[in-house]
């Protein structure tokens, strides 16, 4: 899966809206789409939905790829722009509802696991805010540079580099990490 | 150069490092038709968007037609009575108005629907 091949992909999707060509690239992607959105929203059928999204806004998209970073950064960029507008939506859902004299928390109510799901991750995860959880995800489980997820989340690298030490410290501060490493 | 230096430095990872990589690692999500239905949305979507226009200007058209051709016979009526009578003329074209405005703005109402359909 190269970087050559991600790009002449998308050079045949974009200029004769070549949809098998995009085929494979959401063929070879997905997994990491997948993953990443599964790790920030815990919800696995919540965040195929929003797979599912992020591609169709990358199809949408696919022309302000510029081919600088790597095609799966782009993606992410994207997978994450899609996680944010979400979020915002089902914010502004529970607050009509909450308006209307809903139960706010009915919704986030169900969607709590059941303690025998929860996964170590699960808890190294939850000790973080969102924007954390996000740069931890890409850099660990995607493998993104700094500078891939400077990109993705349009924030200097410096920035990134100061959110990573700071998830890292806050999982040390709430885990003993060195019981992990020995055994 | 500094580049690269950088990405090795950013390689250089320590056990932590190490410890949490291989915690976030998680098997690959197998495809099981994801890529499938996608392009199968995507080809939906852009057939949607080459049948919008001509379907919303055949509407429009066929919405238009009628004080269209009003219009083309008050035109024509204007060219032979505009020498003889030009307030005679502005008289017969008034009812004839209603019908082209009306025409134009189901036209232009129909176009920006298709417009907010296709967004």
């Amino acid at each position: 899966m190269t970087q050559a091949e991600d790009n002449d992909l998308v050079a045949r999707a974009v200029s004769g809206q070549d949809t098998a060509a995009f085929g494979e690239l959401v063929r070879r992607h997905q997994s990491h789409v997948r993953n990443f959105l599964r790790k920030l929203c815990g919800d696995h059928t919540l965040a195929d939905d929003l797979a599912q999204d992020c591609f169709m806004h990358a199809w949408d998209k696919l022309q302000t790829y510029s081919g600088r970073g790597s095609f799966i950064g782009w993606l992410l960029k994207v997978a994450y722009t899609t996680f944010l507008q979400s979020k915002r939506k089902s914010k502004r859902y529970t607050e009509i509802l909450e308006s209307a004299g809903h139960v706010a928390d009915q919704e986030s109510r169900s969607k709590v696991m059941p303690s025998d799901e929860i996964t170590d991750l699960d808890k190294f995860l939850a000790v973080l805010d969102e924007e954390e959880r996000a740069i931890m995800v890409m850099s660990y489980a995607c493998g993104l540079s700094h500078r891939e997820i400077g990109m993705a989340t349009e924030m200097p690298v410096g920035t990134v580099k100061s959110i990573i030490f700071r998830g890292k410290e806050k999982i040390r501060n709430s885990f003993d990490i060195k019981d992990h490493h020995h055994g | 150069m500094t580049s690269k230096i950088i990405i090795m430095a950013e390689r250089i990872k320590d056990a932590e490092d190490r410890f949490l990589e291989s915690l976030f690692e998680s098997a690959p999500i197998a495809d099981d038709g994801f890529s499938q239905q996608i392009v199968r949305r995507v080809n939906r979507q852009l057939w949607v968007r080459r049948l919008t226009l001509p379907v919303a200007a055949l509407i429009g058209g066929l919405i238009a037609f009628k004080p269209l051709a009003g219009l083309l016979s008050v035109i024509g009526n204007m060219s032979t009575m505009i020498s003889f009578d030009a307030v005679g003329v502005a008289a017969n074209s008034i009812p004839q108005m209603q019908n082209v405005l009306l025409g134009a703005i189901l036209l232009g109402a129909a176009m920006l629907a298709a417009r907010i359909l296709e967004d």
